[in-house]
């Protein structure tokens, strides 16, 4: 039997892609994640411009990440500049960061994945039967969109946050409102993170992952580093990033593919989560000792869950980085140079990302962003085929939901995976 | 009368646009209610192309053959076609004026040679009125939430809305903020359309343009202004084309030309 499916597009990510299975006699011959994104060729649109530009522009790779884009941007433009901040300010992105993970993880948990699991096309539709997690959700993403909207200046795209500053200092009575806030709702996230206890996770795709993310030197579970851990026990410093990502260009796509070692890998809260484990504490410590096991390791649907212990991870830090932040006096940037290279490495909720820059006289000459959801392609496709191969040998009809499900639990942000490219220097 | 059919489309972007209408956390249960969503694939698996919309929302450029295909497929099945977002408004930051090198050849830097993604032929990025007959727009990179509600509220009733026609200026003053540009800062606000509230000045930063450029921009004042604060007219050319979109572009060129005789790559 011949058979071909088409998937396109898929239906709650961001940004445009495609499943194209091709099925002869019974066999599998291609299976293949298409990104339809028309390419935005950032990479080139930077060059020439100043620090500050490049990280305004650099941000609009992606909405739901532009945060994670624009920290990677400013500690890129800080190493090459050797631009040194203040404890202050480094509390102050910290927070936004954590902002940042709630906002998107509370988005995509509850909004995008979870229907997939209870069977309905969307949220909407789950208000009736589950109100409490629906509404919780929304205060959830909310929440998270107030975090960025005080510090890095709105829910999308805010320009607060600056090479080397800041324009406008949160006041007191805003970071009493988030830390009191962040309290109220870890009962939330708590309820959301029951949900998955009752759900079964389908494991027609199952097959041991390479996992990588950023390794904080100072020892915490953080999303921000100079250092690359690898699952194989590699540490990497963050300018010797290529020899994990290796990308490439692929005909059905205008986001470039990443291999290490030839493997595909992956990237994101499940890779932090198995990377980073002895460093979680409190309550997201217990449920990830609850909903851990073996499968973690070789099953993409984890991911889901991950984000929501790390959300409440999120939510239990909160206070003591408010109190912090209200305690530490502002000190002003030390400036550096005009020229140098730098590399910024940050967790984007959906993983890994790298900024690399070169500035002369004050001007970008050359840039490199490896973006997460590049980074997962390979992987992504792995697992499609794993599926399709035993979906079809237990004689299953529907093979489009499944594999939406496992693009999904990616969280792939194809628009920022498409300008991915490299620029030929002059 | 039944209840408003409304579509929300994505071509070519970064969801920002799309991303804060889901943002509306408070109102989303409420638009789902007065109007009867036929299509929004960022939010639900359900949809339905197959009928005539009232209005259809489209952010991003037009950056493919498919980006092309699609929007002329919605233009032709809506009533109300509102461009969402710098993209779809004015063409994104992917439009910026980038000198004298032709696009083309940026594309080949970066996949290597113009045929080397074969999924669907690129396109120069445009905004959405370079193609078809635009019947709104909602300016912004993003739009913010509240613009989008309240021209969602006039689109229920019937009515076309129209944008505000003065600059980030105007509502910096009535912020009664600092003029950033007395301070010498570079500020984009005189020739930038309002509807952020001056969110960027707010916060002691020169705006760089997000909204766009107002329809009657006088940049030639504008480059005199910041050059004789001190900024050299290749700074000042590179600021103005981050978020000039298309049509600025072009008359950059020009300027350019006129000043320099050459492109200034
Ligand atoms: S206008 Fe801005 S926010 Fe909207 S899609 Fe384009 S880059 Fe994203
Ligand atoms: S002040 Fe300017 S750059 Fe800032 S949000 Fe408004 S239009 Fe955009």
């Amino acid at each position: 039997m011949d058979r071909k499916i088409n998937v396109e597009p898929i239906a709650r990510v961001e940004g445009h892609g495609g499943i194209t299975v091709t099925i002869e006699n019974n066999e599998v011959k291609e299976v293949r994640f298409d990104i339809l994104e028309g390419p935005r060729l950032f990479e080139q649109l930077v060059i020439g411009k100043t620090p500050e530009e490049s990280v305004s522009i650099s941000s609009r790779i992606c909405a739901i990440c532009f945060l994670s884009h624009r920290l990677a941007e400013i500690r890129a433009q800080e190493r090459a500049l050797d631009i040194k901040i203040g404890k202050k300010l480094q509390l102050l992105r910290k927070l936004a960061h954590f902002g940042e993970m709630i906002e998107s993880h509370s988005l995509h948990y509850y909004l995008l994945a979870l229907p997939d699991y209870l069977g309905y096309p969307d949220a909407i539709s789950m208000v009736k039967k589950f109100p409490q997690e629906v509404t919780g959700a929304l205060e959830l993403k909310k929440y998270g969109n107030k975090v960025m909207e005080i510090v890095a200046g709105r829910r999308v795209h805010g320009e607060n946050l600056t090479v080397g500053g800041i324009g406008r200092i949160p006041t007191d009575e805003e970071l009493d409102w988030i830390k009191k806030r962040a309290k109220e709702l870890i009962i939330e996230i708590e309820r959301g993170l029951a949900v998955w206890e009752k759900l079964d996770i389908p494991d027609y795709m199952e097959e041991e992952m390479t996992f990588a993310s950023v390794w904080p030197e100072d020892g915490s579970y953080d999303f921000r580093a100079d250092t690359i851990k690898i699952s194989d026990g590699t540490e990497l410093p963050g300018d010797e990033y290529k020899t994990l990502t290796n990308e490439r260009v692929v005909p059905h796509s205008f986001a470039k593919r990443c291999r290490y070692k030839g493997r595909p890998y992956s990237v994101g809260a499940q890779a932090r989560m198995l990377i980073m484990q002895d460093r979680l504490d409190g309550e997201a410590l217990k449920w990830f000792k609850k909903y851990y096991n073996e499968r973690w390791h070789k099953n993409p649907h984890y991911n889901n869950v991950a984000q929501a212990i790390e959300l409440l991870f999120c939510l239990e830090h909160i206070p003591e980085i408010v109190d912090e932040i209200k305690k530490t006096p502002w000190e002003d940037a030390v400036e550096g140079r005009d020229s140098g290279k730098g590399t910024g490495i940050v967790e984007a909720p959906r993983g890994l990302l790298i900024h690399h820059t070169e500035v002369e006289d004050g001007r970008v000459k050359y840039a490199d962003y490896v973006i997460p959801t590049t980074q997962n392609l390979d992987a992504a496709e792995l697992y499609m085929r794993n599926a399709v191969e035993n979906l079809i040998k237990q004689g299953a009809e529907d093979l489009e939901l499944p594999l939406e499900m496992i693009v999904r639990a990616y969280d792939p942000c194809i628009s920022c995976s498409v300008h991915l490219v490299k620029v030929i220097r002059k | 009368m039944g209840k408003p059919k409304i579509g929300i489309y994505g071509l070519t972007g970064c969801a920002g646009d799309q991303l804060n209408i889901l943002n509306c956390e408070d109102e989303l249960l409420k638009i789902f209610d007065i109007f009867e969503v036929k299509s929004f694939v960022m939010a639900s698996r359900a949809k339905d192309e197959s009928v005539p919309l009232d209005v259809a929302f489209v952010e991003g450029s037009v950056s493919t053959e498919k980006d092309l295909e699609e929007l002329k497929k919605v233009r032709e099945k809506s009533r109300i076609l509102v461009a969402i977002g710098h993209c779809a408004v004015f063409g994104g930051v992917q439009s910026m004026y980038m000198g004298c090198e032709a696009w083309m050849e940026r594309y080949k830097k970066v996949y290597g040679k113009e045929d080397a993604v074969t999924i669907s032929p690129p396109l120069e990025p445009r905004p959405l009125s370079a193609y078809v007959k635009v019947d709104a727009v909602l300016p912004g990179c993003p739009i913010e939430k509240e613009p989008f509600l309240k021209m969602a509220g006039l689109l229920a009733q019937g009515v076309i809305p129209k944008n505000p026609d003065y600059p980030v200026c105007a509502e910096c003053k009535w912020k009664e903020n600092e003029c950033l540009l007395l301070k010498g800062e570079m500020c984009l606000g005189p020739i930038t359309n309002s509807g952020c509230g001056a969110i960027c000045p707010s916060h002691n930063i020169g705006c760089i343009g997000c909204w766009g450029p107002i329809e009657e921009e006088n940049f030639a004042a504008g480059i005199a202004l910041l050059e004789s604060k001190g900024y050299t007219l290749d700074a000042v050319i590179k600021r103005f084309s981050i978020f000039g979109g298309t049509e600025r572009g072009e008359k950059l060129a020009k300027y350019i030309e006129s000043v320099k005789g050459g492109c200034n790559g």
